[in-house]
């Protein structure tokens, strides 16, 4: 039964290149996937959904007419070498529907905020307004933004990963560990 | 190394981005290592070293600013800061050479910040250390500011204040800072913890943030207590146009001199690349029995200084072209024949380059 749903479980997302991002129908960059054949129940899958978006603390969550929306951040961090510091994030909507036996969900709406060094020489958000991720950058800093792109495309794909191994995991009791029993040196 | 080729290289190393996984809750990091380095050059179009505020000093010549390495870790709740700079802007341009210890009179630290902090909870923290001020608009850290050359009232405020802070978050909308603090611009106070700073923050509407600051106390030496009010705000108005504000006043009791002043910025992004800023500043030394000169401005005499900036980025890299016009009440500047005047202008060039 197990290899069964296994194998009837099937996912179709969107993923380009390295470096691409799909495209929806108004342009804006998306990760989107269609995951077919699972065998939960809607009611039990929302609530895992809404379980995962607690755990990874995104904010806005809403749950109305078959829908799921949320209002999420990745952390953008440069490292080259042994230099690494946060220089920016990418503010997302994330979307989930349930329909029969397949659920889709993604992510969209994508914009960057740069980060710059305060006075405390901490990195914090040099703006409060967010530049969509389909701005034409220019060819000064074309370079910069496509890896922007791509990062944000990694971490969306990642998150992707992430939601479908807790949606489709089932629930497991923690087991407690067992006590390790005290070595005695008094008798041998 | 040819400037290019370090360019070069350091464009590509800093050209690989990696993720880091979003948290807001206290865990480790790893050790973040971040600073920026700036060169520049400066006309003054009397050929004299007129204006006389922070930084950008030398005349008709191409000129270091500094090189500044920050380190940051955090492991749980705790972290630490220490900021390092080396260079007439990191050195003798904004920090003390040495504790005031004759055996390092010629010393320089080279700190601009060492500080550690523990978040007991997600809204009170604590902090101390030597820390950059908390007062102001305007930073030492040229890639903190848009014009690259400084505000009178940045120039005549402090630039470090050492000591024990607390901060309380009410809500994302307001929060507090409360702390004892060493007399300004010191490693070592030499008539004991005498200063006391308070930071009231607020964030009236989305983009908008303003702070409210006072710092109070009796330096070792001075005639009196000096007590600064300050207000620093910025507005977001748009993803394109910033608007800021700098109002402070400063008065040493028993008539023994202060300041005050404003100072407005607008900015406005054209392209991603490419940023126009325009600095309107008003500042005027009180005419107290004692007042005092600062950045050239004498008792009961006051000064107007429009700069305008541009901000070309590529990448990590900065080039600020700057023009400014200053404007005395009384003749603080002088002509290439050396009669003074009430005016001065200059054009600069500078390169910041932020890692």
């Amino acid at each position: 039964m197990l290899f069964i749903m296994v194998a009837n479980l099937s996912s179709f997302a969107q993923i380009k290149g390295d470096e691409d991002m799909a495209r929806d129908e108004r342009g804006k960059y998306i990760y989107y996937e269609v995951v077919n054949g699972t065998s939960a129940a809607a009611d039990n899958l929302r609530a895992r959904a809404l379980e995962f978006l607690k755990l990874k603390k995104v904010s806005n969550v809403k749950s109305a007419n078959e829908q799921i929306t949320a209002s999420g951040k990745f952390l953008i961090s440069k490292t080259a070498f042994v230099l690494t510091h946060p220089s920016g994030e990418v503010l997302y909507n994330f979307y989930f529907e349930i329909k029969g036996d397949k659920y889709r969900f993604w992510l969209t709406d994508f914009s960057f905020i740069p980060y710059k060094r305060d006075r405390y020489a901490n990195f914090v958000p040099a703006t409060t307004k967010s530049l969509p991720l389909e701005t034409e950058p220019g060819k000064l800093n074309a370079g910069e933004w496509k890896s922007y792109i791509s990062v944000t495309n990694k971490q969306a794909t990642a998150f992707a990963a992430d939601f479908k191994e807790f949606l489709s995991s089932a629930r497991k009791s923690k087991v407690q560990p067992k006590a390790k029993p005290a070595i005695s040196t008094k008798s041998w | 190394m040819k400037l290019k080729s370090f360019f070069t290289i350091s464009a590509i190393s800093m050209s690989a981005a990696t993720y880091a996984q979003e948290s807001t809750s206290s865990t480790s990091s790893p050790l973040q290592i971040s600073g920026s380095a700036d060169t520049y050059y400066k006309y003054d179009f009397a050929k004299k070293q007129n204006i006389g505020t922070s930084f950008a000093n030398d005349q008709n010549s191409v000129s270091l600013g500094m090189i500044d390495l920050a380190l940051k870790k955090t492991t749980g709740k705790a972290s630490f800061v220490g900021e390092l700079s080396f260079g007439p802007r990191g050195q003798a341009g904004s920090i003390p050479n040495g504790d005031g210890d004759e055996l390092n009179a010629d010393n320089s630290f080279h700190i601009q910040n060492l500080y550690a902090s523990y978040a007991f909870t997600d809204k009170l923290s604590m902090t101390a250390g030597y820390m950059g001020t908390f007062v102001g608009y305007e930073v030492i850290a040229p890639t903190g500011n848009f014009n690259y050359s400084t505000s009178y009232l940045f120039t005549s405020g402090p630039f470090q204040n050492a000591g024990i802070k607390a901060n309380y978050v009410f809500s994302p909308k307001v929060a507090v800072m409360v702390g004892l603090f060493n007399d300004w611009n010191v490693y070592k106070d030499e008539n004991g913890v005498s200063h006391f700073g308070a930071q009231l923050t607020v964030s009236p509407a989305e983009g908008w943030t303003a702070y409210l600051n006072v710092l109070t106390g009796k330096s070792a030496g001075a005639p009196g207590t000096g007590s600064i009010f300050d207000l620093t705000t910025a507005y977001q108005v748009t993803e394109k146009v910033k608007i800021g504000l700098n109002a402070a006043d400063y008065t040493i009791s028993d008539d023994n001199g202060g300041y005050s002043g404003a100072a407005l910025y607008l900015q406005n992004a054209f392209t991603t690349s490419f940023s126009l800023g325009l600095r309107g500043e008003y500042f005027k030394s009180k005419s107290d029995t004692n007042g005092l000169t600062l950045a050239g401005v004498t008792p009961g005499e006051s000064v107007v200084a429009i700069t305008v900036s541009g901000n070309v980025k590529a990448g990590g890299l900065t080039f600020i072209p700057e023009v400014r016009f200053d404007n005395a009440s009384s003749p603080q500047f002088l002509k290439n024949n050396l009669d003074p005047t009430k005016s001065a202008s200059q054009f600069s060039l500078a390169a910041v380059y932020a890692f």
